[in-house]
């Protein structure tokens, strides 16, 4: 019974940090509306700053894009080698710093990023719509976390304990100190910030900014200075308790910025409100955490499969399920709009011009460009499925990629260990993939935007731990062999023969297959983007009340939606299984489905021509090789890029490059004809029709809606209507 | 005449408050019924309630069958349907696909040939609606970019395009001005035509006096007259409960 206690004491040390991450997760929300993803990541960052300085006195700079190496690139074409300076990547702050001083400076990184995260991103952001939010806090998390294995890697580093470590007695068992000096941290942050909402103006005028944004404007509260106030307490939170518990729970770039998913599970359960109960949870889900671990080891009947890591999940899922949409709402002012779902149009010449044109590159080209549009491809397909999802439908999904792993992974066994043959094999793993996608599907029955978000973030996490790293389902091996594809005896796999080229991997058959299920993808989501049950999709998306009423059956197509998405992410899924020859968690991990998420949205994620651009943004694909090749090695900034640009993209751009690109083209398009027209003596000015198919202008700006006509006759019949 | 609407003692309760308490009315076939009362005297609460939004007690029945228990959806596809208040178009789609995603019943198999371009379009009928509602030059425009005007008009057609045998429409008139109130009322009465029964909820006491056959007047929850246009504009308690001291808002 001791050895429990124990456990449950030391599972404190994670407990407090999830417990301070829900807080500032709180306090931000209280403040602005927003739940920020990133927040776990702003503990990680302090943390890595604090140990920095103490032990080299160094302070990082951030990966900055640096203008000067894109001038040496663009010299080094001509043969001109010049050597520009570089952005240092510390700057030298001369001896380790004194603890005291190291913890200053890395709270104050901390409220500066709190502070800018609210400044540069979520009150520009304020007015648009929950899934633009979220989608920018994703972005910050893959930003930091990608920010900081630039500058340190992805090795964990040991950060010195502030806390005395010796041994406490507690009820007949020994628990080291600093567990009960944490305990004591939070719990008087939480009085403190307790008191601060409950007696000063400060908190006051907060919790009226909550309640209603807009009035608490109009009584003249600044609802922005005070949200800032607010980010900055929040950042300046899990700065502290990042860098008190990191000896405790261990840091490394990624774990930290997950500890954001107990931390939302707490939060969620105090529906964004309460700070007591979102510490409390918090600490419980640490201490269950712990005693989890022990029980598994301990106990025979618990079976081995990582439930400690389950836990979150659990606590999320029964939070939601328990209570349906639980994040309050704000009364806020909301006038963005949804990215324009345009149509892409069947075009057989066009088509038929592109896929020879790719199947050329994959025939003829260097193996390096071969592999470049193989991957783009396959990109491109996982892209459609978030197309799918949360361009058609309007619902955030951050597993997909965790749900293409698990249709490789049922690769590999239908296909090497069981013997199924070729399209069976793949078609059956993609569909045990749509199924495992429903059932994540069925919480976005009671719930949208951030908490589906947060459901399947927590989800993809569940899916990583529980099947692929634990010992219970998928026999806990991480690498599976998947054996090349072939049907009637031609193999068109990775590795497989083809009469021409240079027989390097990926065999152009392999290519050409790719290129062949790509088409069939792309063709199947502009078919559904055009048929009833798209239609229902978006109006699903656009108001989900009204289509129920419209006698759209909300259930059915949401679950659709979920499914036919996650069979498109399965396909994608056998295909990098393909790829590799193998199966490999690795490429199937949390922060890719973040990644993926993110490339998505940047191409376009409402329409279907977006899917090649989001392709092209994808690690050693056609786009990121081009730009290598220009310019200068990506590595790891590409991670942290794509975080930067979904940044960019949903407050300058939310349709993303596809709609951007279609917009430019018309209005260039347009523009030549005008000045062909012009130099020919011309004088039509009509457009021709190429220009609405590219890009339909709204017709009617604000100022110059149509209205309907008035009839002037039936004027006097409502006269008398008055009493 | 048969009601095709017939409420009996439908009561809808938030908490301890009573937004609908014991409302019993009848809508007749091709009837205009004109539901009005003081801000908060249930009106929206009856149609949330009808359209299957909020849960009731009391009876509900509907061209014969009752509502008790069904999702909005399915109420809807019976050939009851309504608009909003605050419209609630699907912004971001042409209007012609808002009145397509309307019309369609989507069944699993009809969604499956619809997808491989076998199934009839609802074409007909969506073109057969935009020409009553003398719309055809805004289909291809979606409802964000359209006049307060023309957003209305969207709903009503959504709301008639479906094989519609009643609508409620929740304050249709709120935010027009007095020409497009005149135009909306013409086309109400249109409707009433095609022999679409038709339940308004406006407090455009103007509109209602003039377009309904009937009207029903609740207060609190509660009806306190039922009667025709005339009638009401005479009945005491209505003049007490609605139009007060001013004697009417027109």
């Amino acid at each position: 019974m001791e050895t429990y206690l124990q456990f449950m004491l030391l599972g404190l040390g994670s407990g407090v940090i999830f417990a301070g991450l829900a807080l500032g997760l709180v306090l931000t929300y209280r403040a602005s509306g927003v739940v920020n993803f990133a927040h776990g990541a702003i503990a990680m960052y302090s943390t890595y700053i604090f140990s920095s300085l103490v032990d080299d006195g160094q302070y990082p700079i951030p990966p900055l894009p640096n203008l000067l190496s894109m001038i040496e690139a663009v010299l080094g074409w001509f043969g001109i080698q010049v050597d520009l300076p570089d952005i240092p990547p510390f700057v030298q702050l001369g001896d380790p710093w004194s603890w005291p001083m190291a913890l200053i400076g890395a709270l104050a990184t901390a409220g500066l990023l709190g502070f800018l995260f609210h400044y540069l991103v979520f009150r520009p952001l304020r007015y648009q719509p929950p899934l633009s939010k979220v989608v920018a806090s994703v972005g910050l998390m893959l930003m930091l976390q990608a920010a900081i294995v630039v500058r340190f890697s992805n090795r964990p580093r040991n950060v010195a304990g502030l806390l005395p470590q010796d041994g406490v007695d507690v009820l007949g068992t020994t628990v080291p100190a600093d567990r009960f000096y944490l305990l004591a941290a939070i719990l008087v942050a939480t009085a403190l910030l307790y008191l601060v909402f409950q007696r000063t103006k400060f908190g006051i005028k907060t919790r009226a900014a909550a309640e209603n944004e807009q009035f608490a404007t109009l009584l003249g509260i600044s609802a922005d200075r005070i949200a800032a106030v607010n980010w900055i307490l929040a950042g300046i939170l899990a700065g502290l308790v990042g860098i008190l518990a990191a000896p405790i729970t261990g840091l490394n770039p990624l774990n930290m910025t997950l500890f954001i998913i107990p931390a939302l599970g707490a939060a969620l359960v105090a529906r964004f409100q309460s700070f007591w109960i979102a510490v409390w949870v918090g600490l419980a889900i640490g201490a269950g955490q712990s005693l989890l671990q022990i029980m598994e080891i301990r106990l025979p009947w618990i079976p081995d499969i990582n439930l400690s890591q389950g836990l979150p999940l659990v606590v999320i899922a029964v939070a939601m399920m328990a209570r349906g949409q639980v994040l309050p709402s704000r009364g806020a002012i909301e006038r963005g709009r949804l990215p324009m779902a345009l149509p892409t149009r069947i075009r057989p010449r066009l088509m038929t011009f592109w896929i020879l044109f790719a199947a050329a590159i994959l025939i003829w080209a260097p193996f390096v460009w071969r592999q470049a549009t193989i991957n783009t491809l396959i990109g491109a397909v996982l892209a459609l499925s978030l197309i799918v999802v949360t361009g058609f439908s309007g619902h955030i999904s951050l597993a997909q990629l965790s749900l293409a792993g698990i249709a490789a992974f049922m690769l590999s066994s239908l296909a090497t260990d069981a013997g199924w043959p070729f399209p069976l094999a793949p078609i059956f793993a993609a569909l045990v993939a749509t199924g495992f996608g429903i059932v994540i599907g069925v919480p976005a029955l009671r719930v949208r935007g951030a908490s589906l978000a947060i459901i399947t973030l927590a989800a993809g996490v569940a899916i990583e731990v529980f099947l692929f790293k634990s010992d219970g389902w998928f026999a806990g091996d991480s690498t599976r062999h998947v054996a090349d594809p072939s049907l009637f005896g031609i193999e068109f796999g990775p590795n497989s023969p083809f009469f021409f080229g240079d027989g390097k991997v990926p065999s152009p058959a392999f290519g050409l297959f790719v290129l062949f299920m790509f088409t069939l993808a792309f063709v199947a989501v502009i078919r559904l983007r055009q048929s009833m049950l798209g239609e229902q999709m978006l109006a699903l998306r656009a108001n989900e009340r009204a289509a129920a009423a419209a006698g759209v059956n909300v259930t059915s197509i949401k679950l659709a939606a979920f499914g036919i998405a996650s069979f498109l992410a399965g396909i994608g899924g056998t295909l990098t299984a393909y790829k590799f020859g193998t199966f490999n968690m690795a490429s199937f991990g949390v922060l890719g489905s973040l990644s993926v998420f993110a490339f998505s949205y940047l191409g376009g994620i409402a329409t279907v021509s977006g899917s090649l651009y989001a392709g092209s943004l994808f690690p050693e694909s056609i786009g990121t090789l081009a730009f290598e090749k220009l310019f200068f090695p990506l590595g790891r900034y590409e991670a942290y890029l794509a975080g930067l640009f979904l940044i960019v993209t949903t407050l300058v751009q939310p349709e993303g490059i596809d709609v951007f690109d279609r917009r430019e083209r018309r209005r260039i398009g347009w523009g030549f004809v005008l000045l062909w027209r012009k130099a020919t003596g011309n004088p039509d000015r009509t457009k021709p029709d190429w220009v609405e198919r590219i890009y339909p202008e709204p017709k009617h700006k604000k100022g110059m809606r149509p209205s309907p006509p008035a009839t002037v006759d039936a004027a006097t019949t409502h006269e008398d209507g008055g009493s | 005449m048969k009601p095709v609407l017939h409420t009996e003692d439908l009561t809808v309760a938030f908490g301890g408050v009573k937004a609908c308490n014991g409302i019993s009315l009848d809508v007749y076939e091709g009837e205009l019924l004109g539901l009005i009362g003081p801000n908060g005297a249930g009106k929206t609460t009856f149609i949330n309630a009808v359209t299957g939004f909020v849960p009731w007690s009391g009876e509900v029945q509907f061209d014969g069958s009752s509502l008790k228990g069904l999702p909005p959806h399915r109420i809807a596809h019976r050939g009851l349907s309504r608009t909003w208040q605050s419209l609630e178009l699907f912004g971001d789609i042409s209007v012609r696909a808002n009145l397509e995603v309307a019309a369609t019943k989507l069944t699993p198999m009809m969604a499956i040939r619809d997808y491989f371009g076998s199934s009839e379009r609802v074409a007909e009928r969506v073109d057969e609606t935009l020409a009553v509602l003398e719309m055809e030059d805004i289909v291809d425009e979606r409802p964000d970019d359209l006049s307060m005007g023309y957003r209305k008009l969207v709903g009503v057609a959504r709301a008639l395009v479906a094989q519609t045998k009643l609508v409620l429409l929740d304050e249709p008139a709120a935010g027009l001005d007095r020409n497009e109130t005149t135009w909306l009322a013409e086309r109400l009465r249109q409707v009433i035509d095609f022999g679409i029964s038709v339940l308004l909820v406006d407090h455009d006491m103007g509109l209602v006096l003039n377009v309904s056959d009937r009207i029903h007047v609740i207060d609190f929850g509660k009806t306190i007259a039922i009667g025709s246009p005339s009638e009401i504009r005479d009945n005491e308690a209505v003049i007490g409960a609605y139009l007060g001291a001013g004697g009417g808002d027109e």
